[in-house]
Protein backbone atom coordinates (compact mmCIF):
# COMPACT_ATOMS: atom_id res chain seq x y z
CA UNK A 1 0.00 0.00 0.00
CA UNK A 2 1.07 3.56 -0.98
CA UNK A 3 1.82 6.30 2.14
CA UNK A 4 -0.71 8.69 2.04
CA UNK A 5 0.30 12.48 1.86
CA UNK A 6 0.00 14.85 4.60
CA UNK A 7 -0.30 18.53 4.58
CA UNK A 8 0.50 19.90 7.30
CA UNK A 9 0.40 24.01 7.37
CA UNK A 10 3.52 26.01 7.39
CA UNK A 11 2.82 27.85 10.69
CA UNK A 12 2.17 24.32 13.13
CA UNK A 13 4.83 25.35 15.08
CA UNK A 14 4.09 29.46 15.30
CA UNK A 15 2.79 30.72 18.47
CA UNK A 16 -0.59 32.81 18.12
CA UNK A 17 1.31 36.16 17.59
CA UNK A 18 3.44 35.04 15.22
CA UNK A 19 0.47 33.49 12.93
CA UNK A 20 -1.32 36.56 13.17
CA UNK A 21 1.46 38.28 12.24
CA UNK A 22 2.48 36.07 9.04
CA UNK A 23 1.12 36.96 5.76
CA UNK A 24 -0.30 35.03 3.90
CA UNK A 25 -2.58 33.81 6.90
CA UNK A 26 -3.98 30.37 7.30
CA UNK A 27 -7.07 30.09 7.05
CA UNK A 28 -8.63 29.59 10.14
CA UNK A 29 -12.44 29.17 10.57
CA UNK A 30 -13.03 30.66 13.83
CA UNK A 31 -11.54 33.92 12.21
CA UNK A 32 -13.76 33.28 9.38
CA UNK A 33 -16.91 33.03 11.77
CA UNK A 34 -15.64 36.02 13.86
CA UNK A 35 -14.50 38.26 10.17
CA UNK A 36 -18.01 37.75 8.55
CA UNK A 37 -19.59 38.60 12.00
CA UNK A 38 -17.93 41.54 12.02
CA UNK A 39 -18.09 42.73 8.31
CA UNK A 40 -22.20 42.94 9.20
CA UNK A 41 -22.25 44.82 12.34
CA UNK A 42 -19.93 46.75 10.26
CA UNK A 43 -22.20 47.29 7.67
CA UNK A 44 -24.95 48.20 10.10
CA UNK A 45 -23.03 50.12 11.50
CA UNK A 46 -21.43 52.14 8.91
CA UNK A 47 -25.19 52.88 7.35
CA UNK A 48 -26.71 53.97 10.90
CA UNK A 49 -24.21 55.59 12.57
CA UNK A 50 -22.61 57.11 9.19
CA UNK A 51 -25.47 57.07 6.89
CA UNK A 52 -22.37 55.97 4.99
CA UNK A 53 -23.45 57.04 0.91
CA UNK A 54 -21.57 54.91 -1.34
CA UNK A 55 -21.43 56.62 -4.79
CA UNK A 56 -19.80 54.43 -8.14
CA UNK A 57 -20.59 50.79 -6.64
CA UNK A 58 -20.99 49.45 -10.29
CA UNK A 59 -17.38 50.61 -11.12
CA UNK A 60 -15.70 47.70 -8.87
CA UNK A 61 -15.08 44.63 -11.28
CA UNK A 62 -16.89 41.40 -10.88
CA UNK A 63 -13.87 39.11 -10.77
CA UNK A 64 -10.57 39.15 -10.92
CA UNK A 65 -7.26 40.93 -8.53
CA UNK A 66 -7.63 44.41 -8.18
CA UNK A 67 -6.66 47.56 -5.95
CA UNK A 68 -8.36 50.02 -4.00
CA UNK A 69 -7.04 53.62 -3.42
CA UNK A 70 -8.26 56.25 -1.18
CA UNK A 71 -7.76 59.29 0.32
CA UNK A 72 -6.61 58.93 4.21
CA UNK A 73 -8.06 60.85 6.81
CA UNK A 74 -9.30 58.65 9.74
CA UNK A 75 -9.47 55.00 10.01
CA UNK A 76 -13.00 55.34 8.91
CA UNK A 77 -11.58 55.08 5.14
CA UNK A 78 -10.59 51.66 5.24
CA UNK A 79 -14.19 50.97 6.93
CA UNK A 80 -15.73 52.40 4.45
CA UNK A 81 -14.24 50.64 1.67
CA UNK A 82 -14.69 47.25 3.61
CA UNK A 83 -18.56 48.06 3.48
CA UNK A 84 -18.69 48.99 0.01
CA UNK A 85 -16.91 45.39 -0.96
CA UNK A 86 -19.39 42.88 -1.30
CA UNK A 87 -19.81 40.28 1.63
CA UNK A 88 -18.48 36.73 0.22
CA UNK A 89 -15.02 38.93 -0.84
CA UNK A 90 -14.45 40.01 2.92
CA UNK A 91 -12.41 37.33 3.13
CA UNK A 92 -10.01 38.32 0.36
CA UNK A 93 -9.98 41.92 1.10
CA UNK A 94 -6.69 42.80 2.39
CA UNK A 95 -6.43 46.52 3.58
CA UNK A 96 -2.62 47.47 3.82
CA UNK A 97 -1.97 48.53 7.13
CA UNK A 98 0.93 50.07 8.68
CA UNK A 99 2.70 47.02 10.64
CA UNK A 100 4.25 49.57 13.19
CA UNK A 101 1.15 50.72 14.13
CA UNK A 102 -1.65 47.85 13.58
CA UNK A 103 0.69 44.70 14.23
CA UNK A 104 2.52 46.56 17.30
CA UNK A 105 1.08 44.50 20.16
CA UNK A 106 -1.46 40.91 20.68
CA UNK A 107 -4.80 42.85 21.18
CA UNK A 108 -3.98 44.96 18.10
CA UNK A 109 -2.73 42.52 15.91
CA UNK A 110 -5.64 39.77 17.17
CA UNK A 111 -8.10 42.93 15.67
CA UNK A 112 -6.33 43.78 12.60
CA UNK A 113 -5.29 40.45 11.53
CA UNK A 114 -9.26 38.73 13.08
CA UNK A 115 -11.69 41.51 12.00
CA UNK A 116 -10.00 43.45 9.26
CA UNK A 117 -7.83 40.87 7.48
CA UNK A 118 -5.11 43.62 7.02
CA UNK A 119 -1.74 42.88 5.55
CA UNK A 120 0.86 43.88 7.59
CA UNK A 121 3.06 46.51 5.83
CA UNK A 122 6.40 47.64 6.99
CA UNK A 123 6.17 51.27 6.09
CA UNK A 124 9.85 51.92 7.81
CA UNK A 125 12.38 49.33 6.94
CA UNK A 126 11.28 46.71 4.74
CA UNK A 127 9.30 48.75 1.88
CA UNK A 128 10.26 46.74 -0.73
CA UNK A 129 9.88 43.51 1.13
CA UNK A 130 6.10 44.60 1.56
CA UNK A 131 5.65 45.53 -1.90
CA UNK A 132 6.70 42.19 -3.14
CA UNK A 133 3.90 40.25 -0.67
CA UNK A 134 1.77 42.38 -2.22
CA UNK A 135 2.20 41.89 -5.75
CA UNK A 136 2.25 38.04 -4.66
CA UNK A 137 -1.07 38.19 -3.26
CA UNK A 138 -2.73 40.01 -6.16
CA UNK A 139 -1.20 37.60 -8.46
CA UNK A 140 -3.73 35.18 -6.80
CA UNK A 141 -6.83 35.31 -8.64
CA UNK A 142 -9.81 37.00 -6.72
CA UNK A 143 -8.10 39.28 -4.27
CA UNK A 144 -8.47 42.40 -3.39
CA UNK A 145 -6.16 45.04 -1.92
CA UNK A 146 -6.64 48.31 0.00
CA UNK A 147 -4.00 50.94 -0.14
CA UNK A 148 -3.50 54.34 0.91
CA UNK A 149 -1.00 55.70 -1.26
CA UNK A 150 -0.52 58.97 1.41
CA UNK A 151 1.14 56.24 3.80
CA UNK A 152 -0.44 57.84 6.70
CA UNK A 153 -3.50 59.81 7.66
CA UNK A 154 -3.86 63.82 7.09
CA UNK A 155 -4.37 66.17 10.04
CA UNK A 156 -5.64 69.22 7.70
CA UNK A 157 -8.03 67.34 4.97
CA UNK A 158 -5.35 68.22 2.59
CA UNK A 159 -4.51 65.39 0.51
CA UNK A 160 -0.52 64.18 1.39
CA UNK A 161 1.33 63.72 -2.21
CA UNK A 162 1.17 59.80 -3.23
CA UNK A 163 4.27 57.69 -2.25
CA UNK A 164 5.72 55.71 -5.06
CA UNK A 165 4.72 52.39 -3.77
CA UNK A 166 1.47 52.21 -5.53
CA UNK A 167 2.78 52.95 -8.71
CA UNK A 168 5.80 50.63 -8.35
CA UNK A 169 3.39 48.02 -7.68
CA UNK A 170 1.05 48.70 -11.01
CA UNK A 171 3.27 50.19 -13.41
CA UNK A 172 3.61 48.05 -16.76
CA UNK A 173 0.93 45.14 -15.54
CA UNK A 174 -3.04 44.65 -15.86
CA UNK A 175 -3.62 45.18 -12.54
CA UNK A 176 -6.91 47.82 -12.49
CA UNK A 177 -6.64 50.21 -9.53
CA UNK A 178 -9.73 52.24 -8.60
CA UNK A 179 -9.24 55.71 -7.20
CA UNK A 180 -11.93 56.19 -4.38
CA UNK A 181 -12.82 59.24 -2.58
CA UNK A 182 -14.21 59.43 1.34
CA UNK A 183 -15.48 62.64 2.29
CA UNK A 184 -16.61 63.61 5.82
CA UNK A 185 -13.57 61.49 7.67
CA UNK A 186 -12.19 63.99 8.73
CA UNK A 187 -15.30 65.79 10.49
CA UNK A 188 -15.91 62.13 11.71
CA UNK A 189 -13.14 60.69 13.21
CA UNK A 190 -9.87 62.97 13.28
CA UNK A 191 -6.54 60.88 14.41
CA UNK A 192 -6.34 62.79 18.13
CA UNK A 193 -10.03 61.06 18.82
CA UNK A 194 -10.33 57.99 20.45
CA UNK A 195 -13.95 57.25 19.43
CA UNK A 196 -15.71 58.57 15.71
CA UNK A 197 -18.52 60.74 15.65
CA UNK A 198 -21.97 60.41 14.26
CA UNK A 199 -20.92 62.61 10.92
CA UNK A 200 -22.54 62.11 7.71
CA UNK A 201 -19.76 59.89 5.26
CA UNK A 202 -19.88 59.39 0.90
CA UNK A 203 -17.54 57.20 -0.45
CA UNK A 204 -16.90 58.27 -4.63
CA UNK A 205 -15.86 54.92 -6.60
CA UNK A 206 -14.44 56.02 -9.78
CA UNK A 207 -13.39 54.14 -12.73
CA UNK A 208 -10.75 51.28 -12.80
CA UNK A 209 -7.07 52.49 -14.58
CA UNK A 210 -4.92 50.21 -16.07
CA UNK A 211 -1.19 50.88 -16.76
CA UNK A 212 -0.02 48.42 -19.03
CA UNK A 213 1.20 50.39 -21.97
CA UNK A 214 4.03 52.18 -19.72
CA UNK A 215 7.63 51.09 -19.19
CA UNK A 216 8.95 49.98 -15.59
CA UNK A 217 10.99 53.05 -15.20
CA UNK A 218 11.78 55.37 -12.67
CA UNK A 219 9.45 58.70 -14.40
CA UNK A 220 6.25 55.90 -15.31
CA UNK A 221 6.10 55.19 -11.32
CA UNK A 222 5.89 58.80 -10.86
CA UNK A 223 3.50 59.49 -13.84
CA UNK A 224 1.34 56.49 -11.58
CA UNK A 225 1.53 57.91 -8.92
CA UNK A 226 0.70 61.37 -10.16
CA UNK A 227 -2.55 60.32 -12.26
CA UNK A 228 -3.54 58.36 -9.77
CA UNK A 229 -3.39 61.35 -7.21
CA UNK A 230 -5.38 63.29 -9.99
CA UNK A 231 -8.00 61.44 -10.10
CA UNK A 232 -8.37 60.90 -6.68
CA UNK A 233 -8.68 64.89 -6.39
CA UNK A 234 -11.29 64.72 -9.30
CA UNK A 235 -13.59 62.32 -7.52
CA UNK A 236 -13.21 65.03 -4.27
CA UNK A 237 -14.40 67.74 -6.33
CA UNK A 238 -17.19 65.69 -8.39
CA UNK A 239 -18.32 64.15 -5.14
CA UNK A 240 -18.59 67.63 -2.66
CA UNK B 1 -20.65 20.01 40.84
CA UNK B 2 -21.49 22.94 42.07
CA UNK B 3 -19.31 25.48 43.51
CA UNK B 4 -21.02 25.10 47.29
CA UNK B 5 -20.41 21.21 46.95
CA UNK B 6 -16.49 21.82 46.05
CA UNK B 7 -16.23 24.27 49.13
CA UNK B 8 -17.44 21.50 51.24
CA UNK B 9 -15.80 18.15 49.24
CA UNK B 10 -13.27 16.98 50.82
CA UNK B 11 -11.98 15.08 48.03
CA UNK B 12 -11.39 18.17 46.15
CA UNK B 13 -9.81 20.21 48.89
CA UNK B 14 -7.64 17.30 49.70
CA UNK B 15 -6.27 17.38 46.09
CA UNK B 16 -6.06 21.24 45.90
CA UNK B 17 -3.90 21.06 49.10
CA UNK B 18 -1.62 17.98 47.64
CA UNK B 19 -0.95 19.74 44.00
CA UNK B 20 -0.74 22.85 45.59
CA UNK B 21 1.88 21.77 48.33
CA UNK B 22 3.78 19.92 45.21
CA UNK B 23 3.91 22.98 43.22
CA UNK B 24 5.43 25.14 46.03
CA UNK B 25 8.21 22.33 46.97
CA UNK B 26 8.42 22.35 43.09
CA UNK B 27 9.10 26.32 43.13
CA UNK B 28 11.19 26.18 46.21
CA UNK B 29 13.98 23.32 44.94
CA UNK B 30 13.66 25.69 41.28
CA UNK B 31 14.68 28.40 43.25
CA UNK B 32 17.29 26.84 45.12
CA UNK B 33 18.56 25.61 41.71
CA UNK B 34 18.78 28.62 40.24
CA UNK B 35 20.45 30.33 43.82
CA UNK B 36 23.60 28.00 43.54
CA UNK B 37 23.94 28.40 39.82
CA UNK B 38 21.91 25.27 38.05
CA UNK B 39 20.68 26.11 34.40
CA UNK B 40 16.96 25.38 34.79
CA UNK B 41 15.52 28.15 32.59
CA UNK B 42 13.95 25.03 30.60
CA UNK B 43 11.94 23.22 33.69
CA UNK B 44 11.30 27.20 34.61
CA UNK B 45 9.48 27.31 31.15
CA UNK B 46 7.95 24.00 31.91
CA UNK B 47 7.05 25.04 35.22
CA UNK B 48 5.28 28.55 34.39
CA UNK B 49 3.30 26.35 31.97
CA UNK B 50 1.28 24.80 34.74
CA UNK B 51 1.01 27.61 36.88
CA UNK B 52 -1.35 28.60 34.18
CA UNK B 53 -2.67 25.11 33.59
CA UNK B 54 -3.01 23.83 37.21
CA UNK B 55 -5.72 26.91 37.93
CA UNK B 56 -7.91 26.86 34.92
CA UNK B 57 -8.20 22.77 35.62
CA UNK B 58 -9.10 23.32 39.45
CA UNK B 59 -10.47 26.73 38.24
CA UNK B 60 -13.13 24.63 35.97
CA UNK B 61 -13.80 21.89 38.32
CA UNK B 62 -14.82 23.96 40.96
CA UNK B 63 -17.23 25.86 38.69
CA UNK B 64 -19.30 23.05 38.44
CA UNK B 65 -20.45 20.38 36.15
CA UNK B 66 -21.36 22.55 33.21
CA UNK B 67 -18.19 24.46 33.00
CA UNK B 68 -16.43 20.65 33.64
CA UNK B 69 -18.84 19.36 30.40
CA UNK B 70 -17.82 22.55 28.55
CA UNK B 71 -13.80 22.44 29.23
CA UNK B 72 -13.90 18.99 28.38
CA UNK B 73 -15.49 19.59 25.27
CA UNK B 74 -13.44 22.38 23.95
CA UNK B 75 -10.31 20.72 24.77
CA UNK B 76 -11.83 18.00 22.76
CA UNK B 77 -12.51 20.21 20.14
CA UNK B 78 -9.06 22.10 19.94
CA UNK B 79 -7.21 18.61 20.55
CA UNK B 80 -9.30 17.51 17.01
CA UNK B 81 -8.49 20.86 15.47
CA UNK B 82 -4.98 20.21 15.96
CA UNK B 83 -5.18 16.50 14.65
CA UNK B 84 -6.77 18.00 11.57
CA UNK B 85 -4.64 21.19 10.95
CA UNK B 86 -1.40 18.91 11.21
CA UNK B 87 -2.81 16.21 8.70
CA UNK B 88 -4.12 18.84 6.78
CA UNK B 89 -7.54 17.44 6.87
CA UNK B 90 -8.34 21.03 7.99
CA UNK B 91 -8.59 22.31 4.53
CA UNK B 92 -11.44 20.75 4.34
CA UNK B 93 -14.24 23.01 6.28
CA UNK B 94 -16.63 20.28 5.39
CA UNK B 95 -15.26 17.52 7.17
CA UNK B 96 -13.73 19.64 10.03
CA UNK B 97 -17.43 21.25 10.33
CA UNK B 98 -18.75 18.11 10.93
CA UNK B 99 -17.08 17.11 13.65
CA UNK B 100 -16.55 20.06 15.58
CA UNK B 101 -20.53 19.81 15.35
CA UNK B 102 -20.18 16.41 16.93
CA UNK B 103 -17.60 16.93 19.00
CA UNK B 104 -20.20 19.89 20.40
CA UNK B 105 -23.19 17.28 20.57
CA UNK B 106 -21.50 15.35 22.77
CA UNK B 107 -20.73 18.00 25.00
CA UNK B 108 -24.36 18.87 24.84
CA UNK B 109 -24.95 14.47 25.53
CA UNK B 110 -23.41 15.13 28.55
CA UNK B 111 -25.04 18.03 29.77
CA UNK B 112 -28.78 17.01 29.22
CA UNK B 113 -31.12 14.91 31.66
CA UNK B 114 -31.64 11.05 30.18
CA UNK B 115 -35.58 11.68 29.22
CA UNK B 116 -36.48 8.40 29.66
CA UNK B 117 -34.19 7.70 33.52
CA UNK B 118 -34.29 11.50 34.10
CA UNK B 119 -30.41 10.96 35.54
CA UNK B 120 -27.93 13.77 34.34
CA UNK B 121 -26.41 12.86 31.07
CA UNK B 122 -28.00 11.36 28.25
CA UNK B 123 -25.79 7.81 28.32
CA UNK B 124 -27.59 6.32 25.62
CA UNK B 125 -27.11 9.25 23.10
CA UNK B 126 -23.63 9.58 23.76
CA UNK B 127 -22.92 6.13 23.23
CA UNK B 128 -24.42 5.86 19.74
CA UNK B 129 -23.70 9.12 18.80
CA UNK B 130 -20.67 7.88 16.70
CA UNK B 131 -23.04 5.39 14.44
CA UNK B 132 -24.78 8.64 13.59
CA UNK B 133 -21.67 10.87 13.36
CA UNK B 134 -19.35 8.32 10.80
CA UNK B 135 -22.85 7.63 8.81
CA UNK B 136 -22.92 11.81 8.40
CA UNK B 137 -19.15 11.87 7.56
CA UNK B 138 -19.65 8.84 5.30
CA UNK B 139 -22.46 10.82 3.34
CA UNK B 140 -20.09 14.07 2.82
CA UNK B 141 -18.66 12.90 -0.76
CA UNK B 142 -21.92 12.25 -1.44
CA UNK B 143 -23.89 15.29 -0.91
CA UNK B 144 -20.70 16.96 -3.02
CA UNK B 145 -20.84 14.64 -5.26
CA UNK B 146 -16.83 13.93 -5.15
CA UNK B 147 -14.14 10.65 -5.27
CA UNK B 148 -11.24 11.83 -5.29
CA UNK B 149 -9.26 11.67 -2.47
CA UNK B 150 -12.74 11.55 -0.19
CA UNK B 151 -11.36 8.29 1.59
CA UNK B 152 -8.64 9.42 3.17
CA UNK B 153 -10.96 12.60 4.71
CA UNK B 154 -13.20 9.88 5.32
CA UNK B 155 -10.88 7.70 6.95
CA UNK B 156 -8.95 10.95 9.39
CA UNK B 157 -12.83 12.37 10.02
CA UNK B 158 -13.45 9.14 11.86
CA UNK B 159 -10.31 8.63 13.68
CA UNK B 160 -10.70 12.82 14.94
CA UNK B 161 -13.74 12.65 16.03
CA UNK B 162 -13.93 8.64 17.69
CA UNK B 163 -10.62 9.09 19.39
CA UNK B 164 -10.11 12.84 19.75
CA UNK B 165 -13.71 13.37 19.96
CA UNK B 166 -15.55 10.87 21.66
CA UNK B 167 -13.22 8.99 23.62
CA UNK B 168 -11.86 11.54 24.93
CA UNK B 169 -15.64 13.42 25.82
CA UNK B 170 -16.03 10.23 28.53
CA UNK B 171 -14.26 12.49 30.80
CA UNK B 172 -16.91 15.11 30.78
CA UNK B 173 -19.34 12.61 31.19
CA UNK B 174 -17.83 11.08 34.24
CA UNK B 175 -18.97 14.98 35.52
CA UNK B 176 -22.34 12.94 35.73
CA UNK B 177 -21.49 10.61 38.03
CA UNK B 178 -21.69 11.05 42.26
CA UNK B 179 -17.82 10.88 42.54
CA UNK B 180 -17.22 13.15 39.92
CA UNK B 181 -14.59 15.00 41.81
CA UNK B 182 -12.58 12.11 43.02
CA UNK B 183 -13.07 10.12 39.28
CA UNK B 184 -11.92 13.45 37.38
CA UNK B 185 -9.20 14.60 40.11
CA UNK B 186 -7.43 11.00 40.23
CA UNK B 187 -7.35 10.80 36.64
CA UNK B 188 -5.69 13.99 35.84
CA UNK B 189 -3.30 14.19 38.77
CA UNK B 190 -2.44 10.16 37.80
CA UNK B 191 -1.87 10.31 34.26
CA UNK B 192 0.39 13.37 34.97
CA UNK B 193 1.86 11.76 37.31
CA UNK B 194 2.28 8.54 34.89
CA UNK B 195 4.14 11.42 31.96
CA UNK B 196 6.72 12.59 35.37
CA UNK B 197 7.42 8.64 36.61
CA UNK B 198 7.73 7.52 33.20
CA UNK B 199 10.11 10.93 32.20
CA UNK B 200 12.02 10.53 35.68
CA UNK B 201 12.28 6.32 35.38
CA UNK B 202 13.54 6.50 32.13
CA UNK B 203 16.00 9.10 33.12
CA UNK B 204 17.51 7.29 36.09
CA UNK B 205 17.39 3.87 35.07
CA UNK B 206 16.79 3.76 30.60
CA UNK B 207 18.70 1.50 29.37
CA UNK B 208 17.08 -0.41 26.42
CA UNK B 209 14.48 1.23 23.75
CA UNK B 210 11.03 0.77 23.94
CA UNK B 211 9.60 1.43 20.62
CA UNK B 212 12.58 3.06 18.79
CA UNK B 213 10.59 3.48 15.53
CA UNK B 214 7.91 6.01 17.52
CA UNK B 215 9.45 7.65 20.75
CA UNK B 216 13.14 6.85 20.54
CA UNK B 217 13.86 8.76 23.94
CA UNK B 218 11.22 6.02 26.04
CA UNK B 219 12.80 3.09 27.58
CA UNK B 220 11.31 0.36 29.07
CA UNK B 221 12.83 0.73 32.20
CA UNK B 222 10.96 3.69 32.44
CA UNK B 223 8.01 2.41 31.20
CA UNK B 224 7.76 -0.55 34.07
CA UNK B 225 9.08 2.49 36.71
CA UNK B 226 5.82 4.20 35.23
CA UNK B 227 3.60 1.69 35.75
CA UNK B 228 4.79 0.61 39.21
CA UNK B 229 4.13 4.26 39.95
CA UNK B 230 0.77 4.48 38.90
CA UNK B 231 0.27 0.95 40.78
CA UNK B 232 0.56 2.61 44.14
CA UNK B 233 -1.02 5.88 43.22
CA UNK B 234 -4.63 4.37 43.84
CA UNK B 235 -4.37 2.86 47.09
CA UNK B 236 -2.23 6.35 48.48
CA UNK B 237 -5.39 8.30 46.80
CA UNK B 238 -7.82 5.84 48.50
CA UNK B 239 -9.90 8.51 49.84
CA UNK B 240 -10.76 10.04 46.03
CA UNK B 241 -13.17 6.36 45.53
CA UNK B 242 -13.74 4.72 48.97
CA UNK B 243 -15.94 2.64 47.54
CA UNK B 244 -13.50 1.20 45.36
CA UNK B 245 -12.38 -2.21 46.37
CA UNK B 246 -8.60 -4.17 45.92
CA UNK B 247 -9.55 -5.27 42.47
CA UNK B 248 -10.61 -1.42 41.19
CA UNK B 249 -7.39 0.13 42.73
CA UNK B 250 -5.63 -2.53 41.13
CA UNK B 251 -7.41 -1.58 37.49
CA UNK B 252 -7.27 1.91 38.29
CA UNK B 253 -3.87 1.85 38.37
CA UNK B 254 -2.71 -0.48 35.19
CA UNK B 255 -5.66 1.46 33.08
CA UNK B 256 -3.45 4.87 33.79
CA UNK B 257 -0.19 3.29 33.93
CA UNK B 258 -0.43 1.29 30.77
CA UNK B 259 -3.07 3.71 28.66
CA UNK B 260 -1.24 6.60 29.70
CA UNK B 261 1.60 5.65 27.66
CA UNK B 262 -0.46 4.27 24.79
CA UNK B 263 -2.08 7.11 24.44
CA UNK B 264 1.28 8.84 24.65
CA UNK B 265 2.76 6.49 21.90
CA UNK B 266 -0.45 7.01 19.75
CA UNK B 267 0.05 11.06 19.36
CA UNK B 268 4.01 10.54 18.95
CA UNK B 269 3.54 7.54 15.87
CA UNK B 270 0.78 10.08 14.30
CA UNK B 271 3.30 13.14 14.61
CA UNK B 272 6.34 10.73 12.81
CA UNK B 273 4.04 9.82 10.36
CA UNK B 274 2.71 13.07 9.55
CA UNK B 275 6.70 14.47 10.18
CA UNK B 276 6.68 17.19 13.23
CA UNK B 277 7.96 17.49 16.32
CA UNK B 278 4.70 18.94 17.94
CA UNK B 279 1.21 19.17 17.43
CA UNK B 280 1.54 23.16 17.64
CA UNK B 281 2.29 25.62 20.08
CA UNK B 282 -0.11 26.57 22.29
CA UNK B 283 1.23 26.31 25.93
CA UNK B 284 4.55 27.38 26.40
CA UNK B 285 6.73 24.58 27.59
CA UNK B 286 4.19 21.92 26.83
CA UNK B 287 3.57 22.18 22.90
CA UNK B 288 0.43 22.07 21.67
CA UNK B 289 -2.93 20.78 23.65
CA UNK B 290 -2.70 17.27 22.39
CA UNK B 291 0.87 17.03 23.26
CA UNK B 292 -0.64 17.97 27.06
CA UNK B 293 -3.76 15.22 26.82
CA UNK B 294 -2.85 12.92 25.20
CA UNK B 295 -2.05 10.62 27.70
CA UNK B 296 -5.62 11.27 28.66
CA UNK B 297 -7.73 10.11 25.73
CA UNK B 298 -6.87 7.00 26.18
CA UNK B 299 -7.44 6.69 29.94
CA UNK B 300 -10.66 8.32 30.13
CA UNK B 301 -13.11 6.01 28.24
CA UNK B 302 -10.84 2.53 29.64
CA UNK B 303 -11.80 4.10 33.40
CA UNK B 304 -15.57 5.31 32.20
CA UNK B 305 -16.39 1.78 31.90
CA UNK B 306 -14.72 -0.08 34.62
CA UNK B 307 -16.32 2.60 36.76
CA UNK B 308 -19.66 1.43 35.06
CA UNK B 309 -19.25 -2.25 35.23
CA UNK B 310 -18.35 -2.36 38.87
CA UNK B 311 -20.11 0.74 40.77
CA UNK B 312 -22.73 1.92 37.84
CA UNK B 313 -22.78 5.91 36.64
CA UNK B 314 -25.41 6.89 39.64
Amino acid sequence: MKEWKYHPPPDIDATMLESLRDFPRQPYMLVYAMRSLAALLLRGWMKIYHRLEVAGRNNLPESGSFILICNHTSHLDTLSLLTAIPLKKIHHTFPAAAADYFFSSLPRSAMSAILINALPFDRKVKGAESLKVCSQLLANDGNILIIFPEGTRTRTGEMGRFRSGIGRLVVGTDLPVIPCHLAGGLNAWPKRRILPRPHKLRLTIGAPQTFIHLEKNGESVRAVCQNLEDRVAQLRSSGA
Amino acid sequence: MTIEAALSNDIFLTYLAIVGGILAFAGVVLGALTLIGKDVSSIWKTYRGWLVMIPLVFGTIFLGRTATIIGVTLLAIFSFKEFARATGLYDDWWFTGTVYVAITALGVASLVTDPRLQSAGWYGIFMALPVYVIATILLIPIIRNRAKGQLQRVALAIVGFVYFGWMFSHLAFLANTPYAYGYLLYLIFAVEINDVAAFTCGKLFGLHKLRENISPNKTIEGSLGAVAVSMTIPWLLWFSFPHFEALDLILAGLIVGIGGQVGDLTISYIKRDIGIKDMGVVISGHGGILDRVDSMIFVAPIFFHMVRWFHGLS
